[in-house]
């Protein structure tokens, strides 16, 4: 798999695209209990979506 | 994490949650060996809590569904008898 780096390779990626940048997992919530009531284990991944955008 | 029948029924479904989380993304991180650690780490307390929870209440699966006196496994309370969750 190739893993571009958006900031470095922005002139490689065609244009009216959608990307989705690659996850790097770091650490994962400690307290399972509220990972489990947030509905992911990935604190990255954990956004006040909103229905319209996100913040 | 407590020790009663349903305490310990809704942290078993919380470590199934955690391996799930993990392993969407192992699905597209096959090498991130860090995260293999976490899996390995939460499957197997997730055996282990399994494996308490069916000794002590009923078995979870047929795999835990060993037998002496009576069936254990047919003797478990059904679905939608609602002590599953």
């Amino acid at each position: 798999m190739q893993d571009y780096l958006y900031d470095n390779n922005i002139d490689k990626f065609p244009i009216a695209m959608a990307y989705v940048p690659w996850q790097k997992f770091d650490k994962m919530y400690d307290d399972l209990e509220k990972a489990y009531c947030t509905g992911t284990i990935f604190p990255e991944l954990d956004k006040p979506f909103t229905g319209r955008r996100c913040v | 994490m407590g020790s009663n029948k349903e305490q310990l029924l809704r942290d078993i479904g919380i470590v199934d949650f955690v391996l799930t989380e993990l392993t969407l993304y192992l699905d597209t991180h096959p090498f991130d060996c860090h995260a293999m650690e976490y899996f390995n780490h939460y499957n197997r307390i997730k055996h282990q809590m399994e494996k308490e929870f069916s000794m002590k209440y009923f078995p979870l699966n047929t795999r835990m569904a060993e037998s002496s006196k009576e069936w254990r496994w047919g003797m478990a309370p059904l679905p939608w008898e609602g002590e599953c969750g």
